[in-house]
């Protein structure tokens, strides 16, 4: 096989964790079973992102979505990934939502704020404009005496 | 590659092949700037490095010390605790492919997610052969029968080292 960079696999410890959980207490896992696992996920990825890429080809959109993922999962062969896939895809929109909530009701505080000090602003603004209307109206009158003239 | 879809849809390994081959050279380089801008992007949000070695330490401050927690309260816990992959790993991988140019927080979560059903659905299967030959530790050889033996993880074939 090609060279296979470490970098491009999951961390050790949380393929562990994972595996340990699944499997019953007691039981231990080799460290070259532990490494081809760990091997087996990155081609998972790589071969589900593959096919997840297809569908979205097929749709002429260039970012992958859920949906293209989830075709993907099928033509895998790995329903029975899709239900528990689904539920977890909705408390993860959950999530982002509510960050998305917070992270507006920041800009909002922050727009309050900013709007105080531009009003302040404002007023200043307001008083040379008027200023600054005066004058014209001034000129015009000064070329009427002279066409006149 | 692009056109010829359905000889790598029936020939998954060479997909792989064929992605390491001539993108791991590129992916070398790119990787280490892409997962740092990919850390600062997702892994704020998250709470979660893309470094491994601090992986171990995040636990106790995040998960509480409890890992059942993810799922129980996976409404209103943090993003991070639904998915226990990191996701600017994920995303790392999925640009590997050259086809890809963009992937939704979704997409790259559904993966993470499937990533790790499918590895506890090869451990848990990969236990069985391991019974059969009366033994409590998982080798390497309970994978290989259980990749040779199950059709979802035909994929598999030729992959590992």
């Amino acid at each position: 096989m090609a060279e296979r960079p470490e970098d491009l696999n999951l961390p050790n410890a949380v393929i562990t964790r994972i595996i340990k959980e699944a499997l019953p207490d007691g039981v231990n896992v080799s460290k070259e079973a532990r490494r081809a696992i760990s091997q087996a996920a990155s081609v998972f990825v790589l071969y589900a992102t593959s096919c997840a890429n297809n569908f979205a080809m097929k749709a002429k959109r260039k970012t992958l979505n859920a949906g293209d993922v989830m075709s993907a999962m099928e033509e895998m062969e790995f329903e029975r990934f899709m239900q528990p896939l689904r539920e977890s895809l909705e408390a993860f929109k959950k999530g982002q939502k509510g960050k998305k909530e917070a992270s507006e009701q920041k800009k909002k505080d922050k727009e309050k704020k900013s709007d105080v000090e531009e009003s302040d602003k404002k007023d200043e603004d307001e008083e040379e404009e008027e200023h600054m209307d005066e004058e014209p109206e001034a000129e015009n009158e000064a070329e009427e005496d002279e066409v006149e003239n | 590659m692009a056109g010829d879809v359905h000889f790598y849809l029936r020939n998954p390994s060479l997909v792989t092949r064929y992605i390491w081959n001539l993108q791991l050279k590129h992916v070398c380089r790119h990787h280490i700037f892409c997962q740092r801008r990919m850390a600062a992007t997702l892994g704020h949000a998250q709470g979660t490095d893309s470094d491994p070695d601090r992986v171990v330490e995040d636990e106790p401050r995040g998960t509480d010390g409890d890992e059942e927690n993810s799922q129980q309260t996976g409404a209103t816990a943090p993003q991070s605790r639904l998915a226990k992959l990191p996701l600017a790993r994920i995303k790392a991988l999925m640009k590997a492919d050259p086809d890809v140019t963009l992937a939704s927080q979704e997409s790259v979560f559904i993966i993470a997610k499937a990533t790790e059903l499918f590895v506890e659905m090869i451990a848990k299967d990969a236990l069985v052969y391991a019974q059969q030959g009366k033994r409590k530790t998982l080798q390497r050889k309970d994978l290989d029968n259980a990749i040779e033996a199950i059709d979802e993880f035909a994929f598999l074939e030729g992959t590992l080292d």
